[in-house]
């Protein structure tokens, strides 16, 4: 093709290599930093909202020991809330509590957020109680046998897996899961016993009693989930809930999407940080890129002057090559994201949302950058004295 | 005969540090259209000044210059590039091709800035200049691809595609060999012949100088005959 822009390009391949790298770094910073902040963050509230269970309940301050242990509440206050508790003659102090009315199942759950076993983010994993978690929430088994109590010796190291795990993943010997294959959490091998649906919560289940002695916390949970009655009555089932229970807060499921918005405020902070940083390199980039190409094209600048080219048409010029380059830029930055996107949700147990709107963001990050990076050379080029470039050596 | 090129009192007048170099010291030329004049003069005299000065590449200190009819001193740098893009077609005499661009995308380029990139030029005008410079067979043919010669035609084809009322030529032969700078001095010649084109050319070689209707001789600075 005979065209000054595109000949240019042409004529230093490297130099046009690296600065599509560069442009596409700030794309794949945008588009996959994003997607995989949206993909977690949607994952996870879909796997919240599958609970069935309206209410829950959990202390109202989550220690910094958490992190470590994330038992602390007691698991018996399941059963409590169900039926209440009186003090007796072998425990005379132990604090009379009511029913909680218009409960209808309560289940005591441990969670736990350990390193993805792929060395790439992270994973939830739940402790269960299976009889009563089956009562509060619908989960189904579609495959093998629910977990046991997990107190004898041989069905303590067993887990249950959601249907999206069981497809997606490997076991120890990288081989595709089926029943009985082993898989490493908590440091342990498990034997998976069963397929459950719908994914809700953790996508791994062991039983709880096996997480406790694992974390070393005996006889308590994480949260409690409660079913009520009626869903009319999980409003109140709250409100006895906190009056009974101080230092505890009950949380309803339909408030979970909302407080999981709160907990993205952060993440949305990172993410202007990530646009940001895409924003600089890219810009950059092609700064230097164009004012290296302005220094080494000064001649020519000098003879596209003296033909009368004006400071406009100089401008547009370099403009016009740093928006092809940006462009090629994005288009091979969006390549890679979506090839990454693939590899990294097959290899690990991320999900990676690429949506529109942040592919817009990406493409005008891209290509804006690069033309606004090339504003200063270009302005420098369009001034150079006609005379002193044209006897530019 | 209507002048294409005057100027009056042509003054220049470089500052080096604390020390003025006068260039010009006066200079009053006149070309009427269609002439073909030479300038001729020792290195130093102020022929290349001269030249950027009519180009409308350097203001000049003080004076007039009129490129057929527009007085070139009053302009500002924006208006002399104007001018400079109707009006003026420059032959240096390192050819100053776009090397990455074959003969014709060179014209091309000439053509696009000529109409601000609003057309795609006239191919018709193209292929008769290439045809008139004998290149019409090396329109795919980039600079390096080609002769001394052959480049220094196709800068000529590039300065007179968009018809400039003067064609100012620096040393147009300064980087040829004695065979390819007849060829490019006969052809310079043919222009001003066939087509009335008025050519002002800076040479320090007689030879190319007698090709002209006149000589204007220059020293330190000023014309002397």
């Amino acid at each position: 093709m005979d065209n000054l822009i595109v000949e240019n390009i042409k004529q230093r391949p490297l130099r046009t290599a690296i600065s599509v790298v560069g442009v596409a770094l700030g794309v794949i910073l945008i588009v996959l930093m994003v997607g995989l902040a949206r993909g977690m963050v949607r994952d996870s509230a879909e796997r919240q909202g599958n609970v069935d269970a309206e209410i829950r309940f959990l202390p109202t301050e989550i220690s910094s020991a958490a992190a470590a242990n994330p038992l602390m509440m007691p698991a018996r206050f399941a059963e409590v809330i169900m039926n209440g508790v009186q003090p007796t003659a072998e425990d005379p102090d132990l604090q009379a509590k009511p029913p909680i009315a218009g409960v209808s199942a309560t289940t005591p759950v441990g969670e736990f957020i350990q390193n993805s076993e792929s060395g790439i983010g992270f994973e939830y994993v739940d402790g269960i109680d299976f009889p009563s978690f089956s009562k509060t929430t619908r989960i189904t088994m579609v495959a093998g046998r629910p977990l046991t109590d997990g107190k004898a010796p041989d069905s303590a190291y067993e887990v249950i897996v959601d249907r999206y795990y069981f497809d997606n993943n490997k076991d120890v010997n990288r081989q595709p899961l089926q029943l009985g294959s082993k898989i490493k959490t908590l440091g342990h091998e498990f034997s998976v016993v069963g397929v459950y649906e719908p994914s809700m919560l953790a996508r791994i289940k062991m039983p709880l009693h096996t997480m406790q002695q694992l974390l070393g916390g005996a006889e308590n949970c994480t949260f409690i989930m409660i079913r009520t009655t009626q869903p009319a009555l999980a409003k109140s089932v709250k409100e006895a809930l906190e009056s009974n229970y101080p230092g505890y807060h009950a949380y309803l499921t339909s408030e979970i999407p909302a407080l999981f918005s709160q907990g993205i405020r952060p993440l949305e902070i990172f993410l202007d940080v990530v646009i940001w940083l895409a924003v600089v390199i890219s810009t950059l980039v092609i700064l230097l890129a164009m004012y290296t190409t302005i220094i080494e094209r000064t001649r020519e600048i000098g003879i596209l002057k003296s033909l009368g080219a004006s400071k406009t048409f100089v401008v547009m010029t370099i403009e016009k090559e740093a928006a092809l380059i940006s462009a090629l830029g994005v288009l091979f930055g969006f390549v890679v994201s979506v090839v990454g996107k693939y590899a990294l949700e097959a290899s690990t147990r991320l999900k990676i949302d690429i949506e529109p709107r942040w592919v817009l963001i990406a493409t005008v990050v891209g290509i804006g950058c690069g033309l606004l990076g090339a504003l200063y050379p270009a302005l420098r080029a369009a001034n150079l004295d006609v005379v002193e470039a044209i006897s530019y050596e | 005969m209507k002048p294409v090129l005057e100027t009056r009192d042509l003054q220049m007048i470089y500052h080096v540090g604390k020390v003025d170099v006068p260039a010009l010291r006066g200079v009053n030329i006149s070309v009427g259209a269609g002439e073909y004049v030479a300038i001729m003069g020792p290195s130093g005299c102020g022929k290349s000044t001269l030249l950027h000065v009519i180009g409308g590449m350097l203001q000049p200190t003080t004076g007039r210059v009129e490129i057929d009819g527009e007085d070139l001193t009053t302009m500002t740098d924006a208006q002399r590039t104007d001018l400079r893009r109707r009006k003026i077609g420059f032959v240096f005499q390192r050819f100053n091709l776009f090397p990455t661009l074959s003969a014709e995308g060179n014209l091309k380029l000439a053509e696009r800035i000529y109409s601000n990139s609003k057309n795609g030029g006239d191919a018709a005008r193209r292929h008769e200049v290439l045809k008139l410079l004998k290149l019409e067979n090396k329109m795919k043919h980039k600079p390096l691809e080609l002769s001394g010669g052959e480049q220094q035609r196709v800068a000529i084809a590039r300065a007179i595609v968009n018809r400039p009322a003067i064609l100012l030529a620096d040393e147009p032969t300064g980087n040829l060999d004695s065979e390819n700078s007849t060829i490019v001095l006969e052809m310079l010649r043919g222009l001003n012949k066939e087509f009335g084109q008025t050519i002002v050319m800076i040479t320090h070689n007689p030879e190319a100088a007698a090709l002209a209707d006149r000589i204007i001789e220059m020293r330190d600075g000023l014309v002397v005959s």
